[in-house]
């Protein structure tokens, strides 16, 4: 194989790893959208969240002589309770009295204060997030590859196939889908709307926490603010896939993964060095600029007449 | 109800201005000064204000900044103060914005009483407060911002460490006589003023040093978490060494181990942003070997200065947050009581024209300040070796 192709090979692999924690992050906004109209701003402060979680307790495992990455058992657990006391305490009493865009409002205050809270509790210094697996790299003739590149792809899409399994084929997965299409005739039919909502921020947020495992693996630092970022380019890839839509979280992540990658990769030299890598944050953007005027909806949306 | 709900948001008020009221008096570090002492004897005592990214994504810096000088302020004050008064510290907060940061210098400038400056740490926010410190005439010295455009004028601003340029070029210098390399990679974040300012003087003095620069790769800031795709194509490239002008907080995690995963194996170096990369590595310390950077001072050095330094240091607020910039404050702080001293007033005129041109020996080295403000003082080169930072050498012009 030639240098090139085979830089290429590595560039499309670091765009899948990129991009299945971006499905991941992505599809917790979309569960939440999809159910509640809302576009939960704190998502990315959940990873925050998560990830700290998985700072503390990863050396009781080791202690207890278990491996590292158990330790994401507790911290979805730990997602799961701060989304559903956020849901409980902030969004829920809004979503009440006020309308979509005082949730919204309530949402990116809540993104804050998670922020700052975490800044008080933790400090605002990055700190190191401990090895949480290695695996040893894999050679295929001339292309050396990351074991943990491979290990994140795969988990990201396990995880991504069991949601999808979870959704379609159990009853909270079934009474989620419904809430989500008509809440209204979905109570009429005995569901309770506020159980299922509170387990969809649960399994959302304990999602962000597997996310944060990911996401740690790759790049081991925790701070207050390593949510703010990844949790905008999560928020791209689900509308970019069609807010809403699981399987549209997923291709969303993967493609806005891909884009940055590659448009690190090689912007510069196809344009000449008029656009330089620097510019990807801003590529990424522009994709959603580009998706809300073209379609809206999203890739695998439909476009839906506003309902008078 | 109206009349209630007024109350209550008067009462709020009320208590709000309690508690800035307090939080400004906690930061005078005058040991002995309670709060009321303070605010009654102005003319028995000598205010200096200090801003400082104190909270936000560089709080770090912040810390070690407001440390290093609080500590040069209680050594100056227990020796019996500056002109036979104790010096009171007004410390502000800036948040690394440069908004925040002229807000906090005009409440010091309108204090008639604050008789200098220190501050700000970072370039981005020094450059935007040097124009207004020269119209309110009053020393506004920069323990730490080493952008060359923050001072290049003989006027009211000075600093107490290097500039960019020359780092750069240090480090240029090292690579082509020291290390001996003669291919080199860059990756810099176009989008800030440090790391773009460091690329382009390393780039303009590889030339100069016979060094060929056969990668150039870049992020929109220094606060990216990926940056694979570059280093893939830098590791595919022919390059022995990488120049990554960057913050600690993206070396440790991100850079070097990412650098290592994409198969780079040359070495890696930066500049004063690195140091604090130790307490950021990941736990495979030997992905660090063959890194560089050049520093301000190294705290392996042997002489009194900076052990008494290291030890105050360490014994007042632990040796976590103690790096170079904790050691510049505290030579800022010196800087300002010579200049003082030897204006023997505290007339902010009289302070600047004193400081303009001074020689100055302290922690971070001896020097003389240039027409600029600026020292010329030799750089350090630090190396990482398992984990550890281990001074390398000394390098000036």
């Amino acid at each position: 194989m030639s240098d090139q192709l085979v830089t290429f090979v590595l560039q499309i692999l670091n765009g899948l790893k990129i991009g299945s924690v971006y499905a991941l992050v992505a599809l917790g906004y979309t569960m939440v959208y999809g159910i509640i109209k809302l576009i939960n701003f704190a998502h990315g402060d959940f990873i925050m969240v998560g990830s700290y979680a998985l700072l503390y307790t990863m050396p009781i495992m080791v202690s207890m002589g278990m491996p590292a990455w158990m330790a994401v058992v507790i911290a979805i657990a730990i997602c799961a309770l701060v989304g559903i006391t956020v849901e409980k305490v902030a969004y829920k009493p809004v979503r009440k009295k006020g309308n979509n865009m005082s949730a919204l409002i309530t949402a990116i205050a809540m993104s804050l204060f998670l922020e700052n809270l975490a800044q008080t509790i933790f400090g605002a210094a990055p700190k190191p997030v401990g090895t949480i697996f290695s695996f040893p790299d894999m050679v295929f003739g001339e292309v050396k590859i990351n074991g943990n590149t491979i290990l994140t792809i795969i988990i990201g899409v396990s995880v991504m196939i069991a949601l999808q399994f979870f959704v379609k084929n159990t009853k909270l997965g079934k009474s989620m889908r419904a809430v989500s299409e008509d809440g209204q005739a979905a109570v009429l039919m005995g569901i309770n709307k506020n159980r299922t909502i509170t387990m969809t921020f649960a399994i959302g947020s304990g999602l962000a926490a597997v996310a944060s495992l990911m996401y740690c693996a790759s790049y081991p630092q925790a701070t207050p603010t390593i949510g703010a970022m990844l949790g905008l380019k999560a928020f791209v890839a689900a509308v970019l896939g069609g807010i809403g839509i699981i399987p549209g979280a997923m291709l969303g992540g993967i493609v806005i993964g891909l884009v940055e990658s590659l448009s690190k990769a090689y912007i510069g030299d196809l344009t000449g060095g008029v656009i330089t890598s620097a510019f990807s944050d801003a590529i990424v953007f522009g994709i959603l600029i580009i998706v809300l005027l073209v379609k809206p909806s999203g890739i695998l949306g439909k476009n839906v007449g506003e309902k008078v | 109800m109206k009349k209630r709900i007024f109350a209550v948001l008067l009462t709020a008020a009320l208590i709000a201005t309690m508690f800035t009221g307090c939080g400004s008096s906690t930061n005078n570090s005058a040991a002995d000064a309670t709060p009321t002492a303070a605010a009654s004897s102005d003319a028995e005592t000598i205010k200096i204000g200090t801003i400082s990214p104190n909270t936000g994504n560089l709080a770090a810096y912040g810390e070690a900044v407001v440390n290093g000088i609080n500590l040069a302020v209680d050594e100056i004050n227990a020796a019996g103060g500056v002109l036979g008064k104790q010096i009171v510290l007004e410390t502000l907060d800036d948040k690394g914005d440069a908004v925040e940061g002229a807000n906090a210098f005009n409440k010091l400038a309108d204090d008639s009483n604050v008789c200098a400056v220190i501050g700000s740490v970072t370039s981005g926010v020094t450059s935007g407060l040097a124009p207004l410190a020269n119209e309110s005439k009053i020393v506004l010295l920069t323990p730490t911002a080493t952008a060359d455009t923050v001072t290049d004028a003989d006027d009211y601003v000075f600093r107490a460490c290097f500039k960019d340029s020359y780092q750069g070029r240090m480090a240029a210098k090292f690579a082509a006589e020291v290390l001996k390399v003669k291919k080199v990679a860059v990756l810099y974040a176009s989008g800030d003023a440090y790391s773009a300012g460091l690329r382009e003087a390393f780039i303009a003095a590889a030339e100069e040093f016979g060094l060929e620069v056969v990668a150039e790769e870049s992020s929109s800031s220094t606060e990216d978490t990926d940056y694979s795709a570059q280093l893939t194509n830098i590791a595919g490239s022919d390059a022995e060494f990488l120049f990554a002008p960057y913050y600690y907080s993206s070396v440790g995690p991100y850079i070097v181990p990412q650098a290592r995963a994409a198969g780079f194996d040359g070495v890696i170096m930066g500049a004063d942003g690195f140091d604090g990369t130790i307490a950021t590595m990941v736990d495979d310390k030997s992905l660090y070997n063959n890194c560089y950077f050049t520093n301000h001072y190294s705290p392996d050095d042997t002489s009194a200065a900076v052990q008494n330094f290291v030890t105050a240091y360490s014994d007042k607020y632990g040796a976590e947050s103690l790096n170079a910039l904790a050691a510049l404050a505290y030579d800022a702080v010196y800087m300002l009581r010579d200049s003082i001293v030897k204006a023997n007033s505290t007339d902010r005129t009289a302070i600047r024209d004193a400081m303009s041109g001074m020689s100055f020996s302290g922690v971070t080295g001896s020097f003389t300040l240039d027409e600029t403000g600026t020292p010329e003082k030799s750089v350090a080169i630090i190396e990482f070796k398992d984990g550890a930072a281990i001074w390398n050498s000394t390098l000036g012009n």
